[in-house]
């Protein structure tokens, strides 16, 4: 297992890659790339609650309209600065995180699943969409953000995408250096240990109720965190990406790429937002004199065969079994560490 | 000092109940053992103590401060540790990881410093290895470090339980089961072994095993649970005297089990003896297995297996663990496929047809651990047999041959005892009115009062026209009721033949399970088992290898020094045991 210098390397290095990728395409193109990143904090938000401690959420997506809601509120209603409404943002995340986390220390399973799918079914419905809160969403038309700033430079989604992305890129190499670093120490083998064996867990000194409600609050952090950069992206929120669906599709893909891996969110962001986008954009046209038309419909049709045969081909997710198939090679590259591991 | 206290606890779960009110003293030091047939409460309290469980009724005291309404975790934190009797370890994490978990439940250290890698979480990570490290050593597991807990075999994994355990650096460890499923050189280890880690660790214990041989060498001192109460307590000598122990845990007794073949026959009317030799006239051929092969993934367990059972014929297979005889009955069954070989029920040939399939034709298996459905009533379990005949099936029939599950019917099957539960099982089975039934197993971890109930139910079912076709570890019960039987080795039948004379040249067995089964060696263990009188009285030891627990190595190794000396297997076998004995 590489070391804390090595990680943090590798985050360096991914981010300066990263970073230059989308400079130079087109608009549309940068838009995906931030989107992917904002959906990449869902799946990581995740890869911690699931991957790591075994509980089961369908309501990431909730988290990250929280998020996204807070963040609109502070900057359009409030005419706050930016950073404020992303610190406010991710505390009303959070602060749900643990709410949806109480029924958690009861349930298990599928039981969870169907709770969190209801808050997720609820928030959509009767939050993001009911005029009692339009003091928290802005109304059916929601939050337009033309004007925010950050520390007082005034800052404008259509200009400064990607400074936007960049941001969201270090927040997001960083969380992941964090996330791998919890998954080797003590807090993230307990985790761990609550989804191996609840029982065996507790009679070993976890702390059930503060490691499940820890794992919950800082899951919808991260999702949150995704989420309230999401009216700086697009310059507005509004209920739509943030809909029941979206959770679900965020569980889908999460699972497809691998649920127990922090790189499996970078690939899932990825794809999340940049197939639909390809397919709607080029996705239609003439091939052999016959019109055709591939539509957004396709995409959640094509998750959903990849995900069956992701579970029969890939069962530990493409990332997962990926790196299964890679051990032999980076068994040469750790020999020597282990060598030297073992004691006299 | 007394260190755990346990005063009048009682639980209840629902209606039943328990634990009636048991005190308990710890001392300081000291390892306890709690023994008692099954369903007696003795998880019931572990439970309790650890924290899983709130008692109804009564307190416990640790250290003297009283432990209600103290959560599990903080428990841990005092110093209970305990192992699980159905392994819970963190499966997807590695041994070391398994180990240094507990050990960070204190320290200076915290979800973000962890995240972010400060020193103060380096230093703990450290140290907390090579602790994991010392302990893995100490229990001789220095090769598994980086093993995922998951993949180890169970006896593997029952001592890796054992140092999470310590790793908390606890003051008492509960050791619930800790022999289950092993053989009886590593049950002779883990005594040692557990002796060790009490002065090693400075850890007090409170054990749990059905091993009485454990029990018995171990403890100070011996609790005795029954029906959720302390029947009695004391040394291990005086538990063992003790006569209420015995009527209860050990049933009638050993001496009672060898002489209920002479004296029963007109109670039950179906003891071996009462009968001449061929029970039943045997019938037209059920079932006939020809060189049947098969295994798991790349491994082959079983090659070549030839077996016939006839008509209401009871057979018994019986062979040392790993011999392939549960891999047999599950390639009869279906439940694996064959890799070849034929195998032919009542004349048609049902080689690779689907478990149901074969079910549906009149042959059950009643599967290792039963197959049963917990969260299901006694009632709806039994209904379930009507879905094997297609249509509905009075349930009548089998609550007449068992009268105990009339008065569960409605009860979870879950939380019946496991006699109850091996009841259940066959009942479910013989309802659906099979040819032939195949029992692997029964009598596994039952007490063997209800174990003589199971085998007269065995008689039973042959008075009803259904043969039985056995795979059993009380070799000396099974052959008591069995008209013929098959002695498994390494993966196929080396020995066949009449119950009876099993019986009577018990060299037969011991020759087959002690080395091969050759004449010469036989009349050598039959005039050593002669000379010291029944052998089965005499030699529990001996009887405890006999009913299969040697494991390869031993045998190899005895078969070696055997061969060098120039002396039969069985012989030698015995004198080492008179050796082992002074």
């Amino acid at each position: 297992m590489p070391g804390h210098a090595f990680r943090f390397l590798i985050a360096i290095v991914a981010f300066a890659v990263l970073a230059r990728l989308p400079v130079g395409l087109d608009a549309a193109f940068q838009f995906d790339a931030a989107l992917a990143l904002i959906w990449g904090f869902g799946i990581l938000s995740l890869v911690l609650l699931t991957g790591y401690a075994g509980q089961v959420s369908l309501c990431q997506a909730t988290f990250a309209g929280v998020g996204a809601y807070g963040a609109g509120m502070v900057v359009a209603s409030l005419h706050g600065g930016y950073l404020l409404g992303i610190v406010v943002g991710v505390l009303f995340a959070t602060v749900l995180g643990v709410l949806v986390g109480l029924p958690a220390l009861r349930l298990h399973g599928i039981t969870l699943a169907i709770v969190t799918l209801g808050i997720a079914l609820v928030f959509d419905k009767y939050v993001f969409q009911d005029h009692l809160f339009d003091w928290f969403t802005g109304g059916t038309g929601g939050w337009q953000v033309t004007t925010a700033s950050i520390l007082g430079i005034p800052v404008d989604s259509s200009k400064h995408l990607l400074a936007a992305y960049d941001v969201l890129l270090a927040l997001f190499c960083a969380c992941a250096v964090l996330m791998v670093n919890l998954h080797q120490s003590g807090a993230g083998r307990r985790l761990r240990a609550i989804r191996d064996s609840e029982v065996a867990a507790s009679t070993m000194g976890v702390n059930l109720t503060r490691y499940k409600l820890l794992a919950f609050a800082l899951s919808a952090g991260m999702a949150g965190l995704g989420g309230s950069f999401y009216p700086l992206v697009t310059g507005s929120v509004s209920p739509q990406p943030f809909w029941v669906f979206t959770s679900l599709q965020l569980a889908a893909i999460g699972v497809l790429m691998g649920i127990r891996y922090v790189p499996a969110a970078a690939l899932g962001g990825l794809f999340m937002a940049v197939v639909p986008d390809v397919l709607t954009r080029y996705g239609h046209g003439t091939f052999m004199g016959r019109a055709y038309d591939i539509s957004y419909d396709w995409f959640q049709l094509g998750v959903g065969v990849l995900l069956v045969l992701q579970l029969i081909l890939l069962p530990d997710g493409v990332w997962g079994d990926l790196r299964a198939r890679t051990a032999p090679l980076s068994a040469l590259f750790r020999a020597r560490r282990l060598k030297e591991v073992k004691p006299a | 000092m007394t260190m755990l206290r346990v005063r009048d606890v009682g639980v209840k779960f629902g209606g039943l109940t328990a634990l009636h009110s048991v005190s308990l003293d710890l001392n300081r030091g000291e390892i306890l053992g709690l023994i008692g047939p099954n369903g007696a409460g003795k998880t019931t309290l572990f439970n309790c103590i650890s924290g899983l469980v709130q008692p109804t009724s009564g307190s416990i005291f640790f250290e003297g401060r009283s432990l209600r309404f103290v959560p599990p975790h903080e428990r841990a934190r005092r110093g209970i540790a305990r192992t699980f009797q159905n392994l819970q370890l963190w499966e997807s994490m590695t041994v070391l990881e398994n180990l240094e978990l507990p050990m960070d439940a204190v320290g200076k250290r915290n979800t973000f410093s962890d995240a972010l890698g400060l020193p103060m979480s380096h230093y703990a990570e450290r140290s907390a290895r090579e602790r994991a490290r010392a302990i893995l050593h100490v229990l001789d597991l220095d090769g598994f470090g980086s093993r995922l807990a998951g993949d180890l075999p169970a006896g593997i994994q029952r001592r890796v339980e054992l140092g999470r355990a310590l790793a908390m650096r606890p003051k008492l460890v509960l050791l619930d089961e800790p022999a289950a499923g092993l053989d009886a050189s590593e049950t002779e280890k883990l005594a040692g072994l557990l002796r060790k880690v009490r002065d090693r660790f400075h850890v007090s214990m409170l054990l749990v095993d059905h091993d009485m041989s454990l029990v018995m060498k171990v403890c100070d001192y011996i609790y005795v649970l029954d029906f959720g109460q302390v029947l009695a307590r004391g040394r291990a000598a005086e538990v063992r005297a003790d006569r209420k122990v015995i009527a209860a845990y050990l049933g009638e007794a050993t001496p009672e089990l060898a002489e209920s073949t002479e004296e029963e026959p007109s109670v039950t009317n179906s003891s071996p003896e009462s009968l001449p030799a061929p029970r039943t006239e045997p019938g037209e051929v059920l079932l006939e297995v020809t060189g049947l092969a098969a295994g798991y993934g790349h491994l082959e367990v079983i090659r070549d297996v030839n077996l016939t059972v006839r008509a209401g014929e009871v057979v018994a297979c019986i062979g040392a663990n790993g011999a392939g005889k549960t891999t047999t009955l599950r390639a009869i069954s279906g439940v694996i496929h064959a890799r070849s070989g034929r195998v032919t029920f009542g004349g048609r040939n049902i080689t690779g047809a689907s478990p149901e399939r074969i079910a549906r034709v009149g042959l059950a298996h009643i599967p290792e651990g039963r197959g049963l459905f917990p969260n299901m009533s006694v009632e709806d379990t039994l209904r379930l047999a009507s879905d094997t005949t297609g249509h509905r099936v009075p349930l009548t029939a089998a609550y007449d041959t068992f009268p105990r599950l009339r008065q569960r019917r409605h009860q979870a099957v879950g939380t019946l005892s496991g006699g109850e539960q091996q009841m259940v099982a066959m009942a479910r089975a013989v309802l659906a009115k099979p040819r032939l039934l195949m029992i692997d197993e029964m009598s596994q971890g039952l007490a063997p009062t209800i174990v003589r109930q199971l085998f007269r139910m065995i008689d039973v079912f042959r008075g009803q026209g259904i043969a039985v076709l056995l795979v059993e570890q009380f070799v000396e019960s099974a052959l008591q009721v069995a008209d013929r039987a098959y002695i498994f080795e390494h993966g196929t039948i080396a020995h066949e033949a009449p119950a009876e004379e099993l019986r009577r040249d018990r060299a037969v067995i011991s020759g087959a399970y002690l080395g091969t089964a050759a004449p010469v060696e036989s009349t050598a263990i039959e005039v050593a088992a002669n000379g010291s009188g029944n052998g089965h009285k005499k030699h529990p030891e001996l009887m405890e290898i006999l009913s299969m627990r040697v494991p390869p190595e031993v045998k190899r190794a005895l078969e070696e020094r055997a061969e060098k000396e120039g002396r039969p297997v069985g012989a030698l076998a015995l004198e080492l045991l008179e050796e082992v004995k002074r």
